[in-house]
């Protein structure tokens, strides 16, 4: 599991990609995605995978994406066996099979390139409501305290005599009720905490509050999204006029 | 100069309270001043402290009269966004008040929300991390922070507010005591250099005895006691009313009228070896 959530988590970096512009990263990333999907070929699909793979070495991420890619194989084989049973065309299971990857991998160099600082920007740019887009940040901003507030819990729990890993399945959920309930009451003492800053740093003074980050598009986001833009229209352009259209 | 501070006769009860939090309080805080106020847990400072930013009556309902004015402007009577902008709140936790993913971004919070122009912020925040001395931590996240860092970044966004009046909710509970040391240093140089005024909640007050000019104590919702730290500190009554009395007061009380022993009624070790030292001289 910490494979995969590790193939999704913002780590900083100092790449040209990390420092692209978030809109050009999410243009990117669903580019990739559609063309993933209009992809009806193995040579064009390898195409699509040739590109991230490629924008992974770029953003140094590589080995991050291919841990991701490893990961996703286990279901990605499990797609290829039941395709390959039901409709025993080589191709098309093998399709279906990378192109679960590629859609796992474009989304994944979204998240991993990607600050919260700036998804939060890209939310706000969807016109997302400011309560929401804080309650978001606010969620992800809490993510690691309450974890580390559930390992305190435990620690402490576990030095008052809890048995965590003793007793069957039922049992072992029933062990998890004295770390739930504290953490529960933190996290509602916490977020009366919060709201009071909240208040106190005039949250909601004004209906529309300014930002101190401003992204502007510069070369690099215009090139990096002419080559999204040029590879989503090499596979657009083979789907329409090249492959034949009963190719899945 | 004037009060930036004055409460009037203010009590206050939460809803189904059997007792006022706060009874027929009064104080006024000159401009500049930093004040301590000390007391036993569940004295009504928290309770007070909320009456000065607005927190209650605007957030909490209750039964509240008097007055709180600050710098001249009825609390009842302003909105929250007057209030953010005059009055700073540093809580007890800053892990709760850090809402942002970046330190810069954190401190630019309060001023987003005010919808300060953009090149007017980006300076206001260069200069609250400056004064705090973290701009080596602008780019870092919350996580990557120690609890310090975190009371500074904390800080820093209140700051940038540029409140005339700041409030500590016992901001050294989560310190070690270098850090804690630290924070009160900060503390001093920031009215020295921004003429802020400060409104300290401490128990630990050797921490703050040397910078305080004045010590309000409160028991039961009232005001017991008020003077300056020397004055309340010496006299009978501190610590039956909670107050935790400097480990140097205390010896210089259990020693008093002893061959030897100053008369000087010092507070602090930084009093204690001036005084060793003019009588070895």
């Amino acid at each position: 599991m910490m494979w995969l959530s590790g193939g999704f988590i913002f780590r900083r970096g100092e790449s040209f990609y990390h420092r692209l512009d978030p809109r050009t990263k999410l243009l990117n990333s669903a580019l990739m995605f559609v063309t993933t999907l209009l992809a009806r070929s193995v040579f064009e699909m390898a195409l699509v995978i040739g590109f991230m793979v490629g924008l992974s070495a770029a953003a140094t991420v590589l080995k991050r994406v291919a841990r991701t890619m490893a990961f996703t194989g286990l279901f990605s084989g499990f797609i290829f066996v039941v395709n390959i049973v039901f409709t025993r065309n080589l191709d098309t299971s093998l399709l279906y099979a990378i192109r679960f990857i590629a859609i796992v991998v474009s989304t994944s160099l979204f998240f991993i390139t990607t600050s919260p600082d700036e998804l939060e920007q890209v939310m706000k740019m969807f016109r997302l409501p400011r309560d929401v887009v804080f309650a978001f940040v606010t969620a992800v901003r809490f993510i690691p305290v309450m974890m580390l507030d559930t390992m305190q819990i435990m620690d402490a729990q576990k030095s008052r005599g809890l048995e965590l890993e003793k007793g069957n399945l039922v049992r072992r959920v029933r062990n998890m009720i004295p770390i739930l309930i504290p953490l529960v009451v933190n996290s509602v003492v916490r977020s009366g905490e919060l709201a009071e800053a909240m208040e106190s740093r005039a949250y909601g003074a004004v209906p529309r509050p300014t930002s101190l980050l401003v992204y502007r598009a510069r070369g690099t986001d215009i090139g990096a999204a002419c080559a999204a833009v040029a590879l989503f229209a090499l596979v657009s352009y083979s789907f329409y006029f090249v492959i034949p259209v009963h190719f899945p | 100069m004037g009060d930036i501070l004055e409460v009037e006769g203010l009590s206050f009860r939460y809803p189904e309270a059997p007792r006022n939090a706060v009874s027929g309080f009064d104080l006024a805080i000159p401009e500049g001043e930093i004040v301590v106020l000390a007391g036993p847990s569940g004295c009504g400072k928290s309770t007070l402290l909320r009456t000065v930013n607005g927190l209650i009556p605007h957030m909490y309902g209750g039964e509240y009269s008097g007055d709180v004015r600050v710098a001249g402007s009825s609390v009842k009577d302003s909105n929250m966004r007057d209030l953010a902008q005059s009055v700073g709140f540093l809580f007890q936790n800053p892990e709760n008040q850090i809402f942002m993913f970046s330190v810069e971004r954190d401190v630019a919070f309060g001023l987003e929300n005010l919808g300060v122009p953009r090149s007017d912020m980006r300076a206001r925040v260069d200069e609250a991390l400056r004064l705090l001395k973290i701009g080596d931590l602008a780019q870092r996240a919350p996580h990557e922070l120690s609890d310090g860092q975190k009371q500074r970044v904390a800080l820093a966004g209140v700051l940038a507010m540029r409140p005339k009046l700041v409030i500590l909710d016992e901001p050294t509970s989560l310190l070690d005591p270098k850090t804690a040391s630290e924070l009160v240093a900060l503390v001093a140089r920031l009215r020295r250099e921004l003429g802020t005024t400060f409104v300290v909640v401490e128990h630990r007050l050797d921490l703050l005895v040397e910078v305080a000019d004045r010590l309000v104590v409160m028991d039961g919702g009232k005001k017991v006691l008020e003077g300056t730290p020397r004055d309340v500190l010496f006299g009978e009554e501190a610590e039956a009313h909670g107050v935790a009395v400097p480990a140097i007061t205390r010896v210089q009380k259990m020693l008093a009228g002893k061959v030897g022993v100053s008369a000087d009624r010092l507070l602090a070790p930084s009093e204690l070896a001036a005084a060793v030292e003019g009588r070895g001289a």
